[in-house]
């Protein structure tokens, strides 16, 4: 799929515009948007950013995957990527899931408290508007 | 702090960030160069004597980074932890459809879901797959008895708490155990066997079917904890 790009350093400049590209909208969410619902979610479109940034800068033109299967016989890196990336993002992934559950249950919470889950509407530490 | 000074200080700010990241961006842009010699490639030359596992990312997770492992179920588990205990439980479901064709296929599509996450969860050391990703595929069964069922239907408590705590303490005694009978924590305490088959890699795949369960119970867990919340 990505053997038209040819030279990988131009395919990891590419993979690195977009994600900057989608960390910008996320970082937009996190500063403009006001819900903190929404907020949430930027944060976790910014994980998909880097998760996107460190998968797609170990990847090379013409680069299986490190897994034997038929046609492969044995562990070659010059034929396979580096699995060590793919693993630590499957480990970051399980925990965004974490993360961001405990983060939405607090939310809940701060509904069912205040009645309003507005940031420009907190003002739970009594400061002045 | 009046209004117009907040809202000053906040665009100066956000216009200084974005232009440190440009600065960033243009930085990496410019330094990309293929790596050479990492220890990923260490890793695949020494997997295949050491391990015997044909899905190299598979024993990186749960043989040469296995205490890493550990630490994320650990934070799994934690997380639940707080989730149960914030949430307010109720027996009411928030999502139930009462659909006569939802739970009909429902009631045939259960057991298909549930194999096919447990044959991913035993084949994660040859294929891709392994134990969270099976672990959510089991989830996802539970979870679709939770939206055609919708009141009526409450996993067994029992149950799940007991395959997680029992999957969790199994984790942590293989690491144990290899830490007593071997050199290491996780250390290779059961034969290889031959790579390809079922049941090579000795105790990696011990080690997957125990997140994988604990994954499909946290999983199952998270996921009545949103469903079933009190009214708001």
């Amino acid at each position: 799929m990505f053997d038209a790009f040819g030279s990988s350093a131009l395919l990891h400049q590419a993979i690195t515009l977009l994600c900057f590209i989608i960390f910008g909208v996320a970082l937009f969410g996190v500063l403009v948007k006001k819900n903190l619902f929404n907020i949430f979610l930027a944060f976790s479109i910014a994980e998909a950013a880097l998760f996107l940034f460190f998968i797609g800068n170990h990847y090379a033109a013409q680069l299986q995957a490190p897994i034997l299967f038929e046609g492969l016989s044995r562990f070659d890196p010059a034929v396979m990527v580096d699995p060590l990336p793919q693993a630590m993002i499957l480990t970051t992934i399980v925990i965004g899931i974490a993360v961001l559950a405990l983060a939405l249950t607090f939310v809940i919470r701060y509904y069912k408290l205040t009645g309003h889950m507005r940031i420009d509407e907190m003002d739970e530490l009594g400061e002045d508007r | 702090m009046n209004l117009k000074r907040t809202l000053a200080l906040s665009h100066l700010l956000t216009g200084l960030l974005v232009s440190v990241m440009i600065i960033a961006l243009l930085g990496t842009l410019r330094l990309l160069t293929p790596p050479i010699d990492t220890i990923g490639e260490t890793l695949l030359h020494i997997n295949a004597q050491s391990t015997q596992v044909a899905n190299a990312v598979t024993s990186v997770v749960t043989y040469f980074r296995g205490l890493d492992t550990l630490g994320e179920v650990s934070i799994l588990f934690l997380s639940i932890f707080g989730v149960a205990l914030h949430m307010q439980h109720s027996t009411r479901n928030l999502f139930g459809a009462h659909d006569t064709l939802l739970q009909i296929g429902a009631q045939v599509l259960f057991p298909l879901i549930v194999l096919f996450g447990v044959y991913i969860i035993t084949h994660g050391h040859l294929s891709p797959g392994g134990g969270f990703q099976g672990g959510v595929i089991i989830a996802s069964a539970f979870v679709l008895r939770f939206l055609a069922y919708g009141d009526h239907y409450e996993p067994s408590a029992r149950l799940l708490t007991l395959s997680e705590s029992l999957s969790g303490a199994g984790l942590v005694l293989l690491g144990v155990l290899g830490l007593l009978l071997g050199d290491r924590i996780f250390a290779q305490i059961l034969s290889l066997g031959t790579m390809g088959t079922l049941l090579s890699g000795g105790v990696i795949e011990l080690v997957y079917l125990f997140v994988g369960l604990k994954v499909a119970a946290e999983m199952t867990l998270l996921s009545q904890h949103f469903i079933k919340a009190r009214d708001v």
